[in-house]
């Protein structure tokens, strides 16, 4: 179980890389929306949701799943199931 | 039900080898061995027995491997009657639904394990073992009809329910001769079968075995490995029977040279379940002088294409050509999968109709049978099957075969078994769920597991849940039964 906030931010930028394999550090941002990403579509989201939920241990909601639209809110949602 | 003579079936092929080789052992079990003459000679007496001079169209029979099935098998064809095959792990329940469905109203079992069954009304049911049927035994009665059916047996495969397969001996007779035709049987050869009798697969063997009148090594287990592999040696065997998973296992066995125990056999033949691509290569090297095949084909239409692998460079994963006189269609072709579409099949070796099951005779058609089965052929012609119809998975209205994930998953080091199948979802329909069997010793966490899916497959091919399972759930041909996952 990761319990520390960089661990944590760490493993969800390596999510973000592993869906979107043509990202690139300088295009990674923590507030940066879902419309600003030309891939991440409905399947990039429920992929991104697969491997949160595996990588930390932990199940969302349907309503979590569809309500992440950055990182940030993907961290926020982690976060919440780990506290 | 009609009634008529036949000039040849079963029954003939028998007499045939008692007329030419009557002091032949014809059938070795692992208790007894019998000539043709003695076995034709129980087979009679059987047929003659008074219990089964009724009325009743069908008579029941369960029972593992054993000389004493093939008499009570060829002797409730003899008296005219239909045989009713029953696995003996069935469970209570299935047996009460067969046995209704078959209308039988007598079961046969072996002797000393008379079965008990409570849901069985005992006032309509007769259940007998072999030796009260043979000690009952009357006049030659030499005018039994031959019913045009020969036997009857319920696909349990893998879909959940159960459907009465009525096989007659014309259909017998196409399928064996197309058996010997491209397997190229022979008189001298030695056949070891593992598997059951009462399947479409081990009972096609001794149809082949009477025809050609070889010599057919019976045994009751296919995962006691250590016996099959001394009765290769032990018999001298030219041929063996047996399903994908045995090779597989049989690879695996350590410090053992294979080549001596396969050094007199000819031929290896298997079904239509997938070979993974190794042990089809393992055994391309290990059968020196001999050939590994495979068949494709269902209850319903049994042996509807062969393989011969050793004629067949870079198609390990092909199920052949059509059987001689087989027709097969691709229909209702998918556009998003060139070529690939339902397997439909035409021949003398398909049903005419199920059992009393007027739904699932929507699956026959102008003598054409919807397999359900998903498939395509290449270039050359050559089959191959991808999954089942029932079986694919709509993600968002992206259709994905399981056996394209199943595979894909296999190749990570650390994993001995795979299945995907569809699990209900809100906003998808449904997405993929992959359950998984590990090697013992495999550190294998879901985040490898994932992040190899995510280099190998497209975006909405990868499994949103993966549960790691101590048991993948098949039948005894090594097909997973997947409305068990679902």
């Amino acid at each position: 179980m990761l319990y520390k906030l960089e661990e944590r931010k760490n493993v969800i930028k390596n999510i973000f890389f592993e869906v979107f394999p043509n990202l690139t550090e300088n295009e990674f941002g923590w507030e940066k929306q879902q419309k600003n990403y030309p891939n991440w579509d409905s399947f990039a989201q429920l992929n991104m949701i697969t491997f949160a939920e595996s990588k930390f241990n932990i199940e969302f909601s349907l309503d979590e799943s569809i309500k992440i639209k950055s990182a940030t809110e993907l961290l926020e949602c982690v976060n919440f199931h780990l506290k | 039900m009609c009634e008529f003579s036949f000039k040849m079936n079963i029954i003939n092929h028998l007499k045939n080898n008692v007329e030419k080789n009557p002091t032949k052992i014809g059938f070795i079990d692992e208790n007894r061995k019998i000539t043709f003459y003695e076995l034709y000679e129980m087979v009679i007496k059987f047929s003659n027995s008074q219990l089964l001079s009724t009325n009743e169209q069908v008579i029941s029979l369960i029972s593992e491997n054993s000389i004493s099935f093939i008499i009570a098998y060829l002797g409730i064809i003899n008296s005219g009657k239909i045989v009713h095959l029953i696995p003996p792990n069935i469970s209570e329940k299935n047996l009460k639904n067969q046995i209704e469905s078959a209308e039988s109203e007598i079961i046969i079992c072996p002797d000393n394990s008379k079965i008990n069954i409570k849901s069985i009304d005992s006032n309509k049911i007769s259940i007998f073992e072999f030796s009260e049927i043979i000690s009952k035994t009357g006049k030659s009665n030499k005018n039994h009809k031959m019913n045009q059916i020969a036997y009857l047996i319920y696909t349990s495969g893998t879909t959940a329910e159960p459907k009465g397969v009525p096989i007659t001996h014309d259909m017998i007779d196409f399928t064996t001769k197309n058996i010997i035709k491209v397997l190229n049987y022979l008189n001298s050869d030695v056949d070891v079968l593992p598997l059951p009798l009462y399947h479409s697969f081990g009972l096609g063997c001794l149809h082949t075995s009477i025809y050609v009148g070889s010599t057919l090594i019976l045994l009751k287990n296919s995962n006691n490995l250590e016996n099959i592999l001394d009765s290769l040696e032990k018999f001298k065997a030219t041929t063996l029977a047996v399903v994908p998973a045995t090779l597989t296992k049989i690879l695996n066995i350590k410090n053992t040279s294979l080549n001596n125990y396969f050094s007199n056999i000819r031929l290896i033949i298997t079904n239509s379940t997938s070979i993974p691509k190794n042990t089809v290569i393992e055994f391309k090297k290990i059968l020196e002088k001999g050939n590994l095949a495979t068949y494709y084909g269902l209850t319903e239409a049994s042996r509807s294409t062969f393989m011969i692998f050793h004629e067949n460079t870079h198609r390990e994963e092909s199920v052949g050509k059509p059987a001689p006189e087989v027709e097969i269609e691709i229909r209702n072709p998918d556009e998003n999968f060139s070529k690939l579409g339902e397997i439909w099949i035409s021949g003398k070796n398909v049903i005419k109709n199920y059992w009393n099951n007027q739904i699932a005779d929507q699956n026959v058609k102008e003598g054409w049978i919807n397999t359900g089965d998903l498939g395509y052929f290449d270039d050359e012609d050559y089959l191959f099957l991808k999954g089942r119809n029932d079986d694919i998975i709509n993600v968002g209205g992206e259709k994905i075969i399981p056996l394209e994930i199943e595979e894909t998953i296999k190749q990570i080091s650390g994993i001995k078994d795979v299945v995907a199948f569809g699990i209900n979802h809100e906003i998808f329909g449904q997405t993929i769920k992959v359950n998984i069997l590990k090697e013992k010793k495999s550190d294998l966490d879901k985040s490898k597991i994932l992040t190899y899916c995510m280099k190998n497959l497209e975006k909405f091919k990868i499994p949103s849940k993966i549960e790691f399972v101590d048991e993948i759930p098949k039948n005894e041909y090594g097909k997973v039964k997947r409305f068990m996952l679902k």
